[in-house]
This record gives structure tokens, sequence and C-alpha cells, in this order.
């Protein structure tokens, strides 16, 4: 009887890998076909002949690994912010004796569900002022701003956790605040600060609104722009976009499974109060 | 907790920037929207002060607004109800599976991947029949031609469709969430529980459930704002349409503030959101801390 | 404790806000920077939409910027480079700051207007006069780019609606010529359905593609052009006979199965392609669809015919217009005049390239070449000649009416595509937008 429930239960494991897989194995296939097959619209069907010049042709014409490192580049400066940002607010609300505290808590947690769309005409007009526009801190700055309000949250729950007697008996001994944040607080938050950074990256790496309205150059276009890069006034080029999407994923799914055990880690490790 | 008394100036230094990059990029343009949602203006020539006409509009006379609330609604409703098959789902994956962390990486692809990719995706599952959309496809093949939709283009089945579409990206993404906290969860007090004569759901109704309520509201919080924020999945598989049908709260601001070039009215949308915001914001903190009490 | 608090923040807001500049000047080296000069350095910005480097407005564009640096070795022409509808979206974000780029692209009338009407654009005579480009335009066309005698803007296009059709599969169906009214049109529409195939190609997620069909009933059933300017200017109401005949006809056309199912969520292109793909037989749609028609598989099958008359109203030789998307200048460019010089280098060079890039058709200005020697198909000549018979028509609904009743006209459109509605509902609900956004 026990046998037959376990049964069930890795069929149904099973049936959900292949759900939730497919997407991935459908873009390959898309990437290789021809507009035609694309657009006979079927499911399952295998390329004819694997159109594997669409990769050449997205790779060439979408300025493949230029948009590649500028997306790299203002990946990595959004996350070291959000998390050197977020973390040591954190600590102060879940630390420090002071009577600001929930109210700061409280500005995060109301901007946390706010769209970044709703901003774009204000900021425009914020970035002209401060001569920001066209210039890679015009995305990373929004980006940054809008992972706080979750990241100040993921990471205040965690650190509330923690037991204090470490950092009081250091406090003790002379410890400053700031090495004990730096030499005790953010190791231990390492698991959260993972959490936060996949949370951040997931909807960073895919965005394209607000970069193609505050980016013009060439030289400072992310990813994205190499998709809409095939989206023309009257054509489409599928198979190329489908090329170009699965090379844009490529380093967010080596990233991902790299670091996947401390993710699933990390995933608000510290709101257990184990 | 909040032990450590520091000086001003080290509370400055550790909240400041993070607070003030905040509101000068988040705060402030709301502010902004506020203002100039009681303005008559396109965005780009002249605007004209008209109080809070645009808010009489917007939640008296608005045939779309009310409609495009109740949809984003019931987007958080159905992912918030999806949660606790999350839950289900990390218990057994923690029972039955040894590396369980495995699938659960597996599963959470859905979500890394662009919205682009999904949408194409999904629209050739929901094609009409005609040009070839699998799940029709499958209806046929089940001798059930009569239930096969136009699921995307008919008013009263696009919305679901599209629900069932963020229902499954995000299954993974709660299922991680659910599936750490469960494994967080110290496996001595399980061992306490089975010497006390508690296992299996037992178990779980005393110790699984109560403990995993913090995760819970996470996950909670997480799926309001990713209802909220229905925007890039359903402007590339409906555009809002047929008609509106599929509109959402943020579709409608975008509609308003760049299509039809309302944007003062637009900010009226926006600012309608943020109070919106504000509201399901206390209610999931009430709802949790009377959990919270209730069961600890 | 409390003010120094304050004072605190006050200070460190400054320095974060000074830091940032600071961050921002170094970063922005490469933009704009100097005065005029002629022989300094200039970067000009120019945004255009064209993305798709397999198509020869892409080349076209490259190509001239090209060889105006060459001659220009002080000016940098810097691409941005979008999608239309990003295009769109961002011009209108930049124009809420005043700061657009140096040349730019929009449409034509109603939704120039708003930007003319902020300043933001810079009349362009002097660039027209120059050389005599003026007189390189089609006829009457820059009116439509014009504003109290200045035109602001210079179109890359001037295109009509037609019908094409795929002769094979009209064959296929028994049907042996294009339709010339609307009876004939449903009646195909039946046969076509009959024989297993799509009718009628559209691509309605992108809505104005069923607005731009919609329009040319209306074009028949007012007996001619003008319907929507009498709305305009209060001379008639939507509620009129000739728009509710309109919105019959189109339901009627609905009802009749010419669509593909599941219209409303087929983008624009991808309704296109399944014309070009042979899935369906007929293809309502801007002259600007040539090439690609004329490149796709189906290409020799393809024919072409005029929108049929509706209930015997109506001139065949009554276009729905579409003058193309245009290059407008900033009012406010660092660099007016090399920005002005390169515009005009540019539009006077067009044609030609065009021309040879076999993209001449539908072209808004003239171009000296014998079109069959150059070897344009059958199809792109018969609709050259299309072109010299014009006898006048009407521009899309939202070329003539603001943004905000647009909108309203479009999801109406939609709507007609999944479920009946009466058409005078369909008439008072377009009657009170334009009421509540005159």
């Amino acid at each position: 009887m026990s046998k037959i429930k376990k049964w069930f239960v890795y069929l149904l494991f099973a049936i959900l890998v292949v759900t939730q897989i497919y997407p991935l194995f459908w873009l390959l296939m898309y990437s290789l076909k021809t507009n035609e097959e694309i657009l006979s619209g079927s499911f399952f069907s295998l390329p004819i002949v694997p159109q594997w010049h669409n990769y050449a042709e997205a790779y060439t014409s979408g300025s493949y690994l230029k948009y590649l490192g500028n997306s790299v580049l203002v990946t990595t400066v959004t996350l070291l912010a959000v998390i050197i940002l977020s973390s040591m607010t954190a600590y102060a609300i879940a630390r420090f004796r002071w009577k600001y505290g929930p109210y700061v808590m409280l500005l995060f947690l109301l901007g946390m569900m706010i769209p970044m769309q709703a901003t774009l005409l204000p900021l425009m007009i914020i970035f002209k002022n401060l001569d920001l526009l066209d210039t890679r801190w015009s995305i990373i700055i929004p980006y940054t701003a809008f992972a706080l309000p979750i990241a100040v949250f993921i990471l205040s729950n965690f650190m509330r956790s923690i037991p204090t007697d470490i950092e009081e008996s250091a406090f003790m001994d002379g410890a400053s605040v700031y090495r004990i944040f730096r030499s005790i607080i953010l190791p231990i938050s390492l698991p959260p600060v993972m959490t936060v950074c996949i949370l951040t990256f997931i909807n960073i790496w895919n965005e394209y609104i607000v970069a193609a309205t505050f980016i013009s150059s060439e030289n400072l276009k992310t990813l994205p722009f190499g998709v809409y890069t095939f989206v023309s006034q009257y054509s489409v080029n599928y198979g190329n976009i489908g090329a170009f999407l699965v090379m844009g994923a490529l380093p967010v799914l080596i990233i991902y499974f790299i670091l996947s055990e401390r993710i699933t880690k990390g995933m608000v490790a510290g709101a257990v109060k184990g | 907790m909040n032990v450590l008394k520091v000086p001003a100036r080290t509370i400055a230094v550790f909240v400041l920037p993070c607070v003030l990059l905040y509101i000068g990029t988040v705060f402030i343009p709301i502010l902004v929207s506020f203002y100039t949602s009681t303005l008559d203006w396109n965005g780009i020539g002249d605007a004209k002060f008209i109080g809070l006409a645009n808010f009489h509009t917007l939640l008296f006379e608005d045939n779309n607004f009310w409609p495009s609330v109740r949809r984003t609604l019931m987007y958080a409703v159905f992912s918030i109800v999806e949660i606790p098959f999350c839950l289900l789902f990390a218990i057994l994956l923690n029972r039955y599976v040894r590396k369980g962390s495995r699938l659960v990486t597996i599963y959470f692809i859905p979500v890394i991947l662009s919205n682009v990719i999904l949408g194409q995706l999904w629209k050739t599952i929901y094609n009409p029949t005609s040009m070839g959309g699998m799940l029709n496809g499958v209806l046929v093949q089940l001798g059930l031609e009569s239930w096969t939709h136009s699921w995307l283009t008919e008013p009263a089945y696009a919305m679901y469709a599209l629900y069932f579409v963020s229902l499954w990206q995000y299954f993974g993404y709660h299922l991680l969430i659910q599936f750490t906290g469960v494994q967080n969860i110290p496996d001595e007090i399980y061992e306490a529980a089975r010497i006390d004569g508690a296992e299996g759901f037992k178990a779980d109704r005393y110790i699984t459930f109560p403990m995993i309520v913090p995760i819970f509201k996470i996950s909670v919080v997480l799926a309001f704002i990713g209802s909220l924020q229905a925007f890039e999945l359903v402007m590339v598989m409906t555009g809002g349409g047929p008609a509106h049908a599929t509109d959402t709260i943020a579709t409608h601001m975008y509609n308003m503030s760049f299509l039809s070039q309302k944007y003062g009215y637009g900010s009226a949308v926006a600012t309608f959101l943020v109070v919106f915001c504000l509201i399901i914001t206390v209610i999931i903190n009430f709802i949790f801390n009377r959990v919270e009490r209730k069961v600890t | 404790m409390k003010k120094t608090g304050k004072v605190l923040a006050l200070l460190l807001a400054g320095a974060l806000t000074v830091g940032l500049t600071a961050c921002g000047k170094s970063d922005s080296s490469s933009g704009a920077s100097g005065g005029s000069s002629s022989g300094e350095k200039v970067t000009i910005t120019f945004q255009n939409i064209s993305p798709d480097p397999t198509t020869p407005a892409y080349k076209i564009i490259r190509q001239l910027v090209a060889e105006y640096q060459k001659e220009h070795p002080n000016v940098e022409i810097a691409l941005d480079t979008l999608n239309t509808d990003q295009q769109k979206l961002k011009l209108k974000t930049q124009a809420a700051s005043r700061e657009i780029p140096d040349i730019t692209m929009v449409n034509p009338a109603a939704q120039m207007k708003p930007y003319v009407d902020a300043g933001l654009l810079a009349p362009l005579d002097d660039v027209l006069d120059k050389d005599g480009l003026r007189d390189t335009y089609q006829k009457g066309l820059l009116d439509y780019y014009s504003k109290d005698n200045k035109v602001y803007a210079l179109p890359d296009g001037n295109n009509i609606e037609v019908g094409f059709y795929n002769k094979a599969l009209f064959a296929k169906a028994g049907i042996d010529a294009p339709p010339t009214t609307f009876d004939e049109l449903l009646a195909d529409v039946g046969k076509l359905k009959a024989a297993g195939i799509t009718p009628i190609a559209i691509g309605e997620k992108d809505s104005w593609t069923g607005s731009f069909l919609f329009m040319n009933i209306l074009l028949r059933t007012n007996g001619g052009p003008g319907f929507l300017q009498d709305v305009v200017d209060g001379k008639k109401t939507f509620n009129d006979p000739a728009f509710i005949e309109a919105v019959e006809a189109f339901q009627k056309l609905v009802q009749a199965g010419a669509f593909p199912d599941g219209a409303t969520a087929i983008d624009a292109t991808a309704g296109g392609n399944m014309f070009r793909t042979g899935q369906a037989a007929m293809f309502f749609i801007g002259t600007w669809e040539t090439g690609s028609n004329d490149a796709s598989t189906v290409g020799k099958d393809i024919g072409v015919f005029k929108f049929p008359t509706v209930n015997g109203k109506g001139n065949l030789d009554e276009y729905m217009l579409a003058p193309g998307s245009a290059y407008a200048v900033s009012a406010n460019s660092e660099h007016l005049a090399e920005t002005k010089d390169f515009l005009h280098f540019f539009t006077s060079n067009y044609p030609k390239a065009s021309f040879d890039m076999k993209n001449a058709v539908g072209l808004g200005q003239k171009v000296d070449g014998d079109f069959k020697t150059a070897g344009y198909s059958s199809l792109a000549i018969e609709i050259l000649d299309m072109f010299k018979n014009i006898k006048g028509g009407d521009l899309s609904f939202d070329n003539t009416m603001n943004p905000a009743v647009s909108q309203v006209h479009l999801s109406s459109i939609q709507n007609l595509f999944v479920q009946q509605v009466d058409p005078k509902q369909v008439a008072e609900e377009h009657q009170a937008a334009f009421e509540a956004n005159k």
C-alpha cells in the first residue's frame, strides 16, 4: 500500500519535471527551425533541418558579446549595491536601539509592491537633471532601488533570528559595530544574501522597458535589446529570436545550476526559528 | 531584540545611503505621480490642474477599471491558493526523495526564463485547433471536441488561461521557498514527536505547519507582488485584449499613460495602486500576526 | 541630537547627489558635448525603428550614415535603434522631460500634433528649400506633416492599403477573380472557408490592423473620404448611418468566419506570415508589405486588388492612405545646423538608395529609374500603377483622432472579433469617447 503511494508520488514528480523543463527543450527546438515551421505552430515537432545558422546570425547581428558584457556589468554592480545597502539597513533595523527602526521598515514595505513602469516618467526627469541619462547608472540605480524593499525585508527577518550573544560579547570586547557587521553578521547571512541575489537577478536580467527608455547608446545596451533587435516594424525573424533567447538564457542557467544548492539553502533560511 | 546602542552617526552610515537611494528613486517619483494625478496632462504639452477629477472618473466612470482591479485580486487569490499545494509537495519531496533539492532546481527553471519565451510557448499550447494548439489537440484526441476553445481570445476564458500560466511558472518558486522552510526544521523535533506517537501528517499538523508560518508569509507577500505587477506576461500573450478582457491594474495604467496619452489619468491609476498596496500590506501583516500568535 | 540628524541627512543627500552626478558625467563622455562650430567633434543621435538587419530599411540607414560620416569626419551619427512600440514609449517619456533625440521618428497628423504643440520639433522648411528637396516629395504628402504652414517632419514613405490575394488558393476554392463588391467578398469568404482555407489573414493582437481594415469599409459606406474629419469638425457624429452601416458590414465579415480563429491573440507580424506561408488567402494591408510578400514562398501566386465597394457605395480608386513614419528634428538640439545638414543629405539620397535595394514601392519621394528593367516584380509594378490613379482617401483612425479616442476605437473594433455587438452601441461608445476627450 505504502509502496503504491510512493510510486504515485514519484510519478507526480516525474510529470512535473516534464512540464517544468519542457520550455527549455521547446526553446531549443524553436531556435533551430525556419520561420515557416515555427508559424505552422505545431507543438511537439522537431526541426526538419536544424537551422544552425540562426545562431550564427543571432550571434553576429545581435551584438551578443557586447550586450552580454553590459548585462553582466550592470547586473554585478546592481547585486553588489543591493547586498551592501540592504544588509546594512537590515542590520540597523534588526539590531540597533533607535526609535525610527520600525518606520524605516514600513517605508520599505510600502514600496515593495510598486511596479517600475509607474515611475518611468518622473525618473526620466530626475535623471535628466542629474545628467544621468544614457549612462549605466540610469539603469543600475532603478534596478537597485526597486530591489531594496524585498531585500531589506528578507535580510532583516533573518538577522532578527541570529542569536545575540556573539555580538554582545564582541561588543564587550570593544569590537566596533562595523567590524561585527563585517566579520560576524555578513558571513552568517550568506544564505539569505544568496536568496536576495537570485530574486534580484531574475527581475533585472530580462528587464527591457526601463533599459530601453534610459539607454540610447549602442555601447551601453543590455541583452534584452538583442531580442528586440530582431523584432522590427513589419517582419519578425523567429528562429533568430529563439537562438538569441537561448544564448541569453545560457549564462543564467549555468550560474543557476552552479549556485542552486546554495540558493535552495538560502531562500528565506532565517525565517524558520529553529 | 534591538540590543546595540550605537551613536546616531553610525545609524546614519548604516541606513542613510540605502534609504536615500530608495526615497530618491522610488518614493519621490511616486510623490510626483500623486501630483500629476491631479493634472489633465498628455505627458508632453501643457498641463492643467483639475483637482480630483481624474479619481472621480477612475472610480465611478471608467468601465474598464474595476474589472481590472478584480482580475488583479483574482490573480493574487490564485497565486496564494497555490502556496498550500506547494507546501504539500515540499513535504512529500522532503519525505520521499533523497536529493529533493535537485528536483526543486529543475522546477525552478520557468522562473528564470524570460516572459517573452514563456508567452510564446504558452501561445502554441493555447492556440485554436486550426492553428495546431496543443491543448485543443489533446482534447480532440480524447473525443472532447466540444470542450475546445480559443483559450486566449474568448473573454470568458482568456484571463483564466493567463492565471494558469502564472501558476505553472511560479510553482517552482513557491515550492523552493516552502521546501527550504521544511528542510530547515530540525530533525530532532520530528524525532521527539515520533516518541510521543506523532508521525506522518499528524506530525505535520503539529510541527511543520506552525513552524512554516513565517515562510508562508514571505510566499504570500511575493505572490502579491507578482500579481500586482502582472504586466509583462499579459502584454506578451494578449496585450490586455480582447477589448480589455485581460487588463490588470498594471496594464491599465500603462495603456492610459502611454497609449491613450492621458498621463494624469494614468498617474491616478498609479496612485490607486500605491494605496492599494498599502492596504494589502497592512492586511497581510495583520493576518499573519494573528496566525503567528495563535500557533506559537 | 534630532537637529544634527537632520543636518546630517541633508548633507548626505547632497553628497550622494554630487557623487552620482560625478559618476554620471564621467560615464557619459561619449554623449553629446561641445559647441556647434564646424571643425569640432559633433555627435548626432538618430533614433530609428529599423532594428532587423535583414530588411532594406536597416541597410539603407547604415549605408547613408556611413557615407555621410566619410564626408564629414567630425560628425558622428549615433543610432538608437528600437522596435516601433518601444520607440513610441521612449519618445513620449523623453518628451515629458523635453529631451528628445536630435533626430527621431513621428507619425503623421494627429500623432505628431502633441510634439509640435509642445514646441519640441524644429520646422524643416529650410532643409526642404535647399537644393529643391521639397519638389522631390509627392504632391500634398508634406501637408500631413505640417502645421501653420511649416513642415515638421519628412516622411520615409507613402503607402495605400490594398488587398493582396493568393491566386492558387483562390483557384483551389473555385474563385476566378478577386471581389469587386462586398457581397462578392462575403461569397468568396464562404467558398474559401468551405475549402478549408483561412479567408483573410490578420494579426488583431495589434489592434490597429483590424481598424485599418474597418476604415476601408467606412470609406466606402460614407461614399468617399472625410468622415472622421467631419466628426472632428462637428458636422457629423459617430451615430451617422454611414458609420453604423460600416460596423454592420464588418460584423458580417466576422460572422462569415473571414478571420483566423483566435485572431486577437495573433501579432501583426504573425498575421502577415499566415498569408505569406500560404495559410490564408487574402491580406488587407499597406503596400509597405509588397517587398516581403514578393519575397515569400508564395510570392509568385500573389495578386492585388482594390477594396471592394460596399452596398454599391464608394469609389474603388479611393484608398486608405498611409503616409509613413517621418524623420523629425529636436528644436532643442545642440547641433541643429549639423543635424539638419545630415537630414538633408539623408532624405536627398534616400530614394536612390531605396530604389537600388528594391524597396521603392510606396516611397514618399519621386525616384528616377525604370522599375521594370531594375527587376521589380510584376506585383510591384501593378501596385505602382495603382498609385498613379489614386482619387483620394482617408488617413487611419489614430492619425485623425486623438490618442484617447483612438484607443477606445481600437478596443471597440477588437471586441467585434470576439462577440456580436449592436452596431448602434458601437457607435454610441465612439461618440461618448469622442465627447469625453474633445
